[in-house]
């Protein structure tokens, strides 16, 4: 049997059928010089040297992996560990590829830095390194995005980041990746991308993975020993790969990925009212990769859904596509509702905010806990912290003294 | 000989302006025509293309409109090549070997495909289906596109050549690369069929400038936006100022 963590780190960036590189021949050669300082880089001692170093005293790793006595007890069945990847500086994982590309940005010689984010999140870690690495920022945003994430675009801005609304399409997350993707078409010689997911065209999953996995060699040193169960959200699928790589040649532990269920698995006057890519999705080729995709019979993109805007994307990471159709990483979703509820459990039974996005592993999490004798033990991965959400949960709860203090602000 | 390629994107603002573009620029003598269809993430392309794209696509326009269109431009009494420009999706979710097969029998000269490249062969045999049913597979080479990758290209060019020529996405610009010259002496060295040259291509002394160093000059985002402001009579007008 082939080593999976060999397999998924390949240089040639195919995983099984998925994966790849098709961009136009513009991208090619920048794609293959990213490549081979990656690598170059990945073999250097003194690159993992810095590079943990910034993990440890910029971000504040090793994150902690938490037994949540309470909630296990309310659950009352399988043990529940929490990876609190919130407690990172930015608040949340994305700094871990962000701190990881910057310093590759900067062994290429690279002035500046372009980003996509959907949640705000990856493009305030972006501004972040850009601020601390001195590099100019520009992050591409859905305009929709935008509008519900306000509180990060300020901070984007107030960390010298130039962020753009973009306006085509549907707004969000997969326009902001063209719109950065055009970015590059044009800047190509002093601009690094700063692709902020394990999608897109190679080298970058398997990039931002290799970044991403000290998420799951902490989690093995912190357990000492292998947990049966790994739960973690699916938008493109960072957070998860870097929870499960560690772990994926070790047979006895099971792994689950929580997709974005938004209003249930249904269109509604023909538009997805989710982003469970793996529900009703198809193979396609987008946006660089091969990949499962939520598309309408004609092979056009279609718009998703979700509550949380770094889980409402229409694509995957290659890698878990593969994991997906090997049977390795089991696929399920949780509903808007699920996820609130999830949310708010987790507040009072332990006192952590959980992101929007890692709500959906809370919920996947309790679900299956339900299910497991006590003697079994889950870790889920808590990606980010909830701060940023602030917005969208006192909406969603009608919390009428929030909506009276906003008015008073204004 | 001095020739000229258009583009057009399939359904918009409707099928029927469509037609009537199609024929016209046959009926002016335009050597090749880039049929686009419409693509939801059109990411080689710029804001007036991506635009059209969306809204052709907000119309309705469906994969089998595209080959009604080819169907219809073919029985145009002109010698213009008719071409299908698209991304690699809408061939993928056909199917590579269909798709092809249907171009082929709609009297589609070839195929541009800009996010199909070459390495993806082994995986998507879209050269080979191509080759199967008869169509140019035209490939695409930019600035930066280094002599190992011309090589390669070589070997597999067929018809014509698609040159970018500059850094980014269609769309108008003033001036055209100052190092378009040396660019294309580099690229003559290795590919032997002729090369077609595009991006920023919108007025006539661009043209001018273009058949000085290769054969095909390539108009695409300047006629949907004389289109957007002045209708088909005026994209006709500006065709004819070309020859």
């Amino acid at each position: 049997m082939k080593s999976l963590k060999k397999y998924l780190l390949n240089p040639d960036g195919h995983f099984g059928k998925f994966g790849g590189r098709y961009v136009p021949e513009l991208l090619i050669p920048i794609m293959e010089e990213l490549e081979e300082s990656f690598f170059q880089a990945k073999k250097d001692p003194s690159f993992k040297k810095e590079l943990l170093n910034l993990y440890h005293n910029y971000s504040g790793r090793p994150t902690p992996l938490y037994f949540c006595e309470n909630l296990t007890k309310e659950i009352g069945g399988a043990k529940i560990y929490l990876k609190n990847e919130g407690l990172n500086h930015t608040g949340a994982h994305k700094i871990n590829h962000c701190l990881g590309q910057a310093l590759l940005a900067k062994r290429m010689g690279k002035k500046r830095l372009i980003a996509e984010t959907g949640a705000g999140q990856h493009g305030l870690a972006t501004a972040t390194v850009a601020a601390k690495f001195g590099l100019k920022c520009r992050v591409y945003m859905g305009a929709r995005d935008v509008e519900r994430q306000r509180p990060n675009v300020f901070w984007m801005e107030q960390l010298g980041a130039e962020v753009i609304p973009v306006k085509e399409g549907g707004q969000i997350l997969r326009d902001a990746i063209n719109a950065a993707l055009r970015d590059l078409i044009s800047n190509p010689e002093d601009t690094h991308y700063l692709l902020g997911t394990v999608c897109g065209p190679n080298p970058y999953p398997v990039m931002n993975t290799y970044f991403q996995k000290i998420v799951g060699e902490e989690v093995k040193k912190q357990l000492g020993g292998l947990p049966d169960y790994l739960v973690a959200c699916v938008g493109g699928g960072s957070n998860a790969m870097g929870l499960f790589y560690d772990f994926l040649d070790d047979k006895k532990v099971q792994m689950l990925a929580v997709e974005a269920g938004g209003k249930g698995i249904k269109k509604e006057n023909g538009k997805f009212t989710h982003a469970a890519r793996f529900q009703a999705g198809e193979v396609g080729v987008v946006e660089g990769f091969k990949s499962v995709f939520l598309q309408n019979k004609e092979g056009q993109i279609e718009e998703t859904y979700s509550i949380s805007a770094g889980l409402d994307y229409s694509g995957v990471g290659p890698q878990l596509a593969y994991l997906q159709d090997i049977g390795r990483v089991k696929f399920t979703y949780a509903v808007d509702d699920e996820v609130i509820a999830a949310y708010k459990l987790l507040a009072r039974t332990e006192g952590i905010f959980a992101a929007l996005e890692s709500s959906h592993a809370i919920a996947g999490a309790i679900k299956l806990a339900k299910t497991l004798p006590k003697n079994k033990t889950i870790v889920m991965n808590c990606s980010g912290r909830g701060d940023k959400d602030l917005f969208i949960v006192t909406k969603k709860l009608g919390d009428e003294n929030f909506a009276n203090f906003l008015k008073s602000q204004v | 000989m001095k020739k000229l390629m258009t583009h057009i994107v399939a359904g918009y603002p409707n099928l029927e302006t469509s037609e009537k573009l199609l024929k016209l620029m046959s009926e002016n003598g335009v050597d090749f025509v880039e049929i686009q269809i419409p693509f939801s993430d059109p990411v080689a392309d710029g804001p007036t293309i991506m635009q059209a794209n969306q809204k052709s696509l907000e119309a309705g326009t469906k994969v089998e409109d595209c080959f009604e269109l080819m169907i219809k431009a073919v029985k145009s009494p002109g010698e213009t090549k008719f071409l299908f420009m698209t991304y690699f999706n809408i061939l993928h979710h056909y199917g590579v070997e269909k798709f092809c097969k249907k171009a082929a029998a709609c009297g589609c000269y070839g195929l541009i495909v800009p996010d199909m490249p070459i390495d993806e062969e082994p995986q998507e045999k879209y050269l080979e289906n191509c080759k199967k049913y008869g169509l140019k597979a035209v490939q695409v080479i930019s600035p930066l596109t280094p002599e190992r990758r011309l090589k390669m290209i070589e070997k597999v060019a067929d018809g014509l050549v698609y040159c970018v020529s500059k850094f980014g996405t269609t769309g108008q610009t003033s001036e055209l690369n100052p190092k378009l010259s040396s660019y294309l002496k580099k690229v003559k060295k290795y590919i032997k069929v002729p090369l077609a040259v595009g991006f920023g291509i919108s007025t006539r002394e661009h043209v001018d400038a273009v058949h000085k160093e290769a054969d095909i000059a390539v108009i695409g985002s300047k006629i949907i936006n004389i289109l957007n402001q002045g209708g088909i009579k005026e994209v006709e007008k500006f065709i004819r100022s070309l020859k």
